[in-house]
C-alpha cells in the first residue's frame, strides 16, 4: 500500500515531465548544441594550425643576427627597411597586423624586442615570435661556436611521447592524457548539470505543490516523506532518461558532425605537419598530437566502466542533493525567497566543480584529490574526474559507500524539515527556523 | 465514529490544542466552529493524520485511529489546490488512486461525478483554465470520490457564489442522507444553522462548548419573546408575570419585548393580556449561533 502510492508518485512526477514540450525539446536539442559545440573546438584547433595567419612587418635593427625569422602557417614574417618611427606612423594604411622590432642588443642580452599594432598581439602569438627568435638566436650562437648549417639541421627532430599505463597483468595499454583530461572534462561537466538542473527541478516542483496549495490535499492521502521521496525518483528518472538518450544521440550525432567537419583532408594534412618537423612549430606539435592518439586510447578506456559509475554518481550525488534542495523548497513560499538558503547547497558544489577540474586534473592522484572524491558533497564530481586516469578500486567503492550513507543522512535530514516546511504558509523562514523544526516530533 | 479524546498539540512557544476533547456522532453533521486561530485546523491535522498529537488519542469507530483510516476519509482543506497544469480527469484520477482507487473504479466514480454536476467536458482541461469556483468543484469531487465514512470540509464554501455553493450543500446533505459523517469547519455561522446537528467551539486552543445544535440553543433561551398588539395595556415595571425590556409604538401597534419572571409561561402571559388587546404576534427571542458564539468567545476573553 505504502510502496504502492510512492509508485503512483514517481509516476505522476516522471510523467508529467516527460511530456512536457521542453523536456522533448531539450532532449533533442542539447546533443545537436554538444555536438555542434565540440565540433566547433576540434574544427577550429585544426582550423588554427592551417588557417589563420598574422602578417607581421620586421624593423631589425640588429647587426649580429643574420639569418632571419621564416614565415610558417600562423606568421608570416616580411622585413622592412624602414625605421620603427616611420612604421609607426604608417601602420594603419600598411596592410601589416604587427610590428616586429628588433633593436641591436648583443646575443647574451636580448632585450628590447616589441611587438606594436592596433590590437594587442595575444600571449599564443608573442609566445610562437618569442620561441621563433630565441631560435635565430641560439642558431647564430651555435654557428658562432662553430658549427654549420647543415649541422643545425641535423639537430632538429621532433618527438611525439606515447604515454603508457602499465595494467595490473604488467601489459603495456595504450593511453593518453589527453583523452583522460577530456574524458574527465566531460563527465565532470556533464555531473555538474545534471545535479544543479535537476536538483533544482525538485526545488521547484515542491515549491509549486506548496504555491497551488495542493499539498495539503497530498498529505492527507500520503505520508510526507513518501511524496518527497516519490518526487525526487521521479525526476531523477526523467534525469535518467535524458542522459540515456543524450547518449545515444550524442554518438550519433557527433559521429556524424565530426565526419563533415573533419575531412579525409584535414587529417591528412595535420599528420603531414606533424611529420614535417621543420615546418611545425613547438606550441602547435603540443595542442596536435593528442588527437592522433584520442581515437586508439578511446577504445582502451573503460568506457562502460565509466558510464556505469557515472550512473551511479549520478543517482547518489543527486539524491545527496536533491534531498537538500527539496528541504529548501519546503521552507519558502515562492521562488525568490530560495537566495538564502541556495548558497551553502550550491557551495560546496561549485567548488567541487572548481577544484575538480584544476587541482584533480592537474594531480589526479594526489591528496586533494583523494579527499575531494571521498567527501559527499563533492565526490561525484571529482571522482568522475578521477576516473579516467585510473582509480584503485578500494577508493571508488569506499567513495561510493560513503556516498550511498551520506544521502540517506541528507534525505533523513531533509524529510524532517520537510514535513514541517510544507505545511507553513507566508511565514519567512530562516535557518534557525529550519533546525526549530527539524527537532519537532511527528 | 470519531472520538477525540485530550489531545495536546504544543508548537514551539505555542500551544496550540489543550486538552480537547469532543465526540462525533456516526451520521451527524459536525459543526467544528472558532475564530481564526483557535486551534480548528491543528485538531483537523491530527484527525487526517498529517501531524501527531503531543499527547491524546483519535478513534475511529472505535478503533485507535491508524494509516488504514486515510482511505476512510475525505479532506478538503482551506488551503487547497490542484496541479497547475495537469488535466483535470487525470488529476482526480491520481487523487483517487492514492486514496486506493483502481484505475477503473476511480474512472467510473468520475464520470459519474461530473455527470451528475454537470462538468462532463472538463476532463481534458488544465487547471489555469478554470474559475476558481470551478476549481473548487474538481476540489469536492476529489474528496468523495473515493466514498469515505468521514468527510472533513474546511471552509467549503468560501470562493463559491451562491448557486455552487447551493449545489454543493444539497450535495451535502444528500450524502449525509446516504450515511456519511461530515465534521464542518467554519466561522461562518449561518451555514452552520442551515447543516449542523452538532457543534464544537474551539477557542484559544481550549474546547469551550459543545453539544446538539438545538440543546445549545435552548440552553441560551433566555425566555425572552417579542409581543406585537394593538389596543391599550398598562405596561407595569412591577407586573408579576413578565418584566418590560423594551417598547416602541409604531402606529396603533404597540411591540414589547418581555422576558418572563421565574416559574411563568407565554401562556400566562397571553391569558393577562387578552382582555385587554387583540394580539398580532408573540414569538420567543432564540438566540443564533453567532449570538451565542459571540458571546462565548467575549466571555472567555
Amino acid at each position: 500500500m505504502a510502496t504502492n502510492k510512492t509508485l503512483l508518485i514517481i509516476e505522476r512526477e516522471y510523467m508529467s515531465r516527460v511530456k512536457k514540450k521542453s523536456f522533448i525539446v531539450m532532449t533533442l536539442l542539447g546533443p545537436l548544441i554538444i555536438a555542434l559545440f565540440y565540433g566547433l573546438i576540434i574544427y577550429f584547433s585544426i582550423q588554427g594550425v592551417s588557417g589563420t595567419s598574422d602578417k607581421i612587418a620586421v624593423v631589425n635593427e640588429n647587426k649580429t643576427i643574420t639569418e632571419k625569422l621564416k614565415s610558417n602557417k600562423n606568421i608570416q614574417y616580411e622585413y622592412v627597411s624602414k625605421s620603427l618611427a616611420e612604421m609607426k606612423k604608417s601602420v594603419k594604411n600598411s596592410g601589416y597586423d604587427y610590428i616586429l622590432y628588433i633593436p641591436d642588443f648583443p646575443l647574451d642580452k636580448p632585450e628590447g624586442v616589441q611587438i606594436l599594432g592596433e590590437k594587442q598581439a595575444g600571449m599564443n602569438l608573442s609566445g610562437r615570435v618569442s620561441d621563433h627568435i630565441e631560435e635565430l638566436i641560439r642558431n647564430q650562437k651555435l654557428k658562432a661556436s662553430g658549427l654549420k648549417q647543415a649541422d643545425l639541421d641535423n639537430l632538429k627532430s621532433s618527438v611525439n611521447i606515447s604515454v603508457k599505463k602499465i595494467a595490473e597483468t604488467g601489459a603495456e595499454e595504450d593511453s593518453s592524457a589527453g583523452a583522460s583530461t577530456i574524458i574527465a572534462y566531460v563527465s565532470g561537466i556533464l555531473m555538474f548539470i545534471f545535479i544543479m538542473l535537476y536538483g533544482i527541478q525538485v526545488m521547484r516542483g515542491v515549491i509549486e505543490e506548496k504555491t497551488s496549495r495542493i499539498i495539503e490535499v497530498m498529505i492527507s492521502s500520503v505520508k510526507p516523506f513518501q511524496l518527497m521521496l516519490g518526487k525526487i525518483v521521479g525526476i531523477a528518472l526523467v534525469g535518467l532518461t535524458q542522459f540515456l538518450l543524450w547518449i545515444i544521440l550524442t554518438t550519433a550525432i557527433s559521429t556524424a558532425v565530426i565526419k563533415v567537419f573533419v575531412s579525409e583532408d584535414d587529417m591528412k594534412q595535420t599528420t603531414m605537419v606533424q611529420n614535417d618537423g621543420t615546418k611545425m612549430t613547438s606550441a602547435a606539435a603540443v595542442k596536435d598530437s593528442p588527437f592522433g592518439d584520442i581515437q586508439k586510447s578511446m577504445a582502451n578506456l573503460e568506457v562502460g566502466k565509466i558510464v556505469v559509475v557515472f550512473l551511479f554518481f549520478f543517482f547518489g550525488g543527486y539524491l545527496f542533493y536533491s534531498a537538500l534542495y527539496a528541504a529548501i523548497g519546503s521552507a519558502v513560499d515562492n521562488e525568490t525567497e530560495t537566495q538564502q538558503f541556495m548558497m551553502p547547497v550550491m557551495m560546496p558544489l561549485f567548488l567541487g566543480y572548481a577544484l575538480s577540474l584544476s587541482v584533480v586534473t592537474n594531480d589526479p592522484y594526489g591528496s586533494i584529490a583523494f579527499w575531494l572524491s571521498m567527501i559527499p558533497f563533492t565526490s561525484p564530481i571529482a571522482m568522475m574526474v578521477r576516473l579516467p586516469y585510473g582509480v584503485p578500486d578500494w577508493q571508488l567503492a569506499l567513495s561510493m559507500v560513503i556516498l550511498v550513507v551520506g544521502f540517506i543522512g541528507t534525505v533523513w535530514v531533509a524529510s524532517k524539515i520537510y514535513r514541517v516546511g510544507i505545511l507553513m504558509y507566508g511565514k519567512k523562514t530562516n535557518f534557525k527556523e529550519m533546525v526549530k523544526w527539524f527537532t519537532y516530533k511527528n | 465514529m470519531l472520538s477525540v479524546r485530550n489531545i495536546v498539540k504544543q508548537y514551539a512557544s505555542h500551544r496550540a490544542l489543550d486538552e480537547v476533547s469532543l465526540e462525533v456522532p456516526e451520521g451527524k453533521i459536525f459543526g467544528l466552529l472558532g475564530p481564526n486561530g483557535a486551534g480548528k485546523t491543528s485538531l483537523i491535522r491530527i484527525i487526517t493524520q498529517i501531524t501527531g498529537p503531543d499527547s491524546g488519542e483519535v478513534f475511529f469507530n472505535g478503533q485507535r485511529l491508524n494509516a488504514d483510516h486515510i482511505a476512510q476519509i475525505g479532506y478538503l482543506p482551506e488551503e487547497r489546490g490542484l496541479y497547475k497544469k495537469m488535466e483535470i480527469g487525470e488529476q482526480v484520477l491520481y487523487l483517487a488512486k492514492l486514496k486506493g482507487l483502481s484505475t477503473q473504479e476511480a474512472t467510473k466514480r468520475i464520470k459519474y461525478w461530473f455527470e451528475k454536476l454537470e462538468m462532463q467536458d472538463w476532463w481534458k482541461k488544465k487547471v489555469e483554465d478554470l474559475s476558481k469556483g470551478m476549481q473548487q468543484k474538481v476540489q469536492f469531487v476529489a474528496t468523495v470520490l473515493h466514498q469515505p465514512e468521514l468527510i472533513i470540509l474546511d471552509e467549503p464554501f468560501s470562493g463559491f457564489d451562491p448557486v455552487n455553493a447551493d449545489i454543493i450543500k444539497n450535495e451535502i446533505l444528500e450524502l449525509n442522507k446516504q450515511g456519511a459523517t461530515f465534521i464542518f469547519s467554519t466561522h461562518r455561522m449561518e451555514s452552520v444553522e442551515e447543516l449542523c446537528d452538532h457543534i464544537a467551539l474551539i477557542h484559544r486552543s481550549k474546547k469551550i462548548l459543545d453539544g446538539s445544535v438545538g440543546d445549545i440553543k435552548s440552553t441560551y433561551r433566555s425566555n425572552t419573546y417579542w409581543v406585537e398588539y394593538e389596543g391599550t395595556y398598562s405596561l407595569n415595571q412591577a407586573d408579576p408575570i413578565f418584566s418590560v425590556l423594551e417598547s416602541q409604538q409604531l402606529g396603533n401597534i404597540t411591540r414589547i419585548k418581555i422576558q418572563l419572571r421565574p416559574g411563568q409561561t407565554a401562556n400566562q402571559v397571553l391569558i393577562a393580556l387578552l382582555p385587554h388587546v387583540s394580539i398580532q404576534r408573540l414569538d420567543e427571542v432564540i438566540p443564533t449561533m453567532n449570538d451565542i458564539f459571540i458571546e462565548k468567545v467575549k466571555n472567555v476573553n
